[in-house]
């Protein structure tokens, strides 16, 4: 099978249907998975997880071409654009789903939770931290996900992930006057 | 009774803390996210991506949730997801083709097709002039219409005659 890499997009883009099919062919593992993955919390059925992937293909065709013509090869990998563009896609696909009617029983309860806004937060101060140590402490602890999970999305090493986040909780610590456990 | 007050975990900490927003980021395209994604971007550029990716939990869920998918292989599609993809270009494809109408469909345009069109003028030629030799040609046509003016103008004639009998008749 082609890999996404081989791809001739100045002929995909004149709408031949061979290179259309050639694409397809190696553009469906990947657009399939993004929007599993982002359907997946929804509760949402095969047929759906179909047709938001239709839909990624209809975009990238739409108007001769148009969004697959933005894509620049200069800036970033294809299978990167496309996961980007199919999660998007995917994202406008349960939005229009929910815009019709849909059973309480089937929303995911953290759609449904309020946050609590009667707890007065203390605020970080702009500046005290920089956008990576804010972005570490978010994924580790708003989204509860893992060192080995940060540092692949950062694309650095586990460790830098951890002195990061180190150094960031030593910030904090000593801008509120606040002792380590 | 102990006023101290027990140091709080990490998490504790970071949880009662609100991270400022500051300044607006801007919209993050598609191709800076995905450039981001795959450390391409110029430090500069970075620290933006980075403040909007922790500022908006929804972009920071995508980031996070592509890192993992485009760090592992994936599995391959259905069947009906590539057919149905595929087909569209064949629809989309065709469209243009048939967008001029059906004269140009009967006349199609470009040097590939000039034969096409010679063979359709001469063609419709031999139908026109078999038309006109089957029907007789502009001689009969003639003869035919000088027929019809001469018939029509002799009974116009007799029928004036027997009106003039028939009042002469009765001496009006």
């Amino acid at each position: 099978m082609t890999e996404l890499n081989q791809i001739d997009l100045q002929t995909l883009a004149t709408g031949n249907k061979r290179a259309w099919d050639v694409f397809v062919g190696a553009a469906a593992p990947l657009i399939n998975a993004v929007v599993r993955r982002t359907l997946s919390s929804y509760r949402l059925g095969e047929d759906d997880v179909l047709d938001a992937a239709q839909d990624v293909f209809v975009r990238l065709c739409a108007q001769d071409f148009r969004l697959l013509k933005t894509y620049d090869p200069a800036r970033a990998g294809l299978g990167t654009w496309l996961a980007v563009v199919a999660r998007s896609a995917a994202v406008d696909h349960v939005r229009r789903r929910r815009q019709a009617t849909q059973a309480l029983d089937d929303v995911p309860e953290s759609f449904l939770a309020v946050e609590d806004r009667h707890v007065e937060k203390l605020k970080i101060p702009q500046g005290l931290l920089t956008a990576r140590q804010t972005l570490i402490l978010k994924c580790l602890y708003d989204e509860e996900r893992d060192v080995a999970e940060v540092a692949r999305l950062l694309k650095i090493d586990a460790q830098t992930v951890r002195s990061t986040h180190h150094k960031a909780l030593l910030r904090l610590r000593a801008h509120f006057g606040e002792e380590a456990p | 009774m102990s006023t101290e007050r027990t140091p709080r975990t990490d998490k504790e900490l970071w949880q009662s803390l609100a991270a400022e927003r500051g300044v607006p980021f801007g919209a993050v395209s598609d191709l800076d996210l995905a450039s981001w994604l795959e450390g391409r971007l110029p430090e500069v550029a970075v620290a933006r991506i980075e403040a909007a990716v922790a500022a908006d939990p929804e972009l920071r869920r995508a980031a996070l949730d592509l890192a993992e998918i485009l760090g592992a292989p994936v599995p391959a599609a259905p069947g009906r997801m590539t057919v149905r993809a595929q087909a569209l270009i064949g629809f989309e494809a065709a469209r243009p083709a048939l967008r001029g109408g059906w004269l140009d469909r009967l006349f199609p345009s470009g040097p590939r097709h000039a034969f096409q069109r010679a063979a359709m003028v001469a063609m419709s030629i031999v139908v026109a002039g078999v038309g006109f030799v089957v029907g007789g040609g502009l001689g009969q046509s003639f003869a035919q219409q000088t027929y019809n003016g001469e018939v029509s103008g002799t009974a116009t004639v007799s029928t004036s005659n027997e009106l003039t009998d028939y009042f002469a008749g009765d001496e009006i």
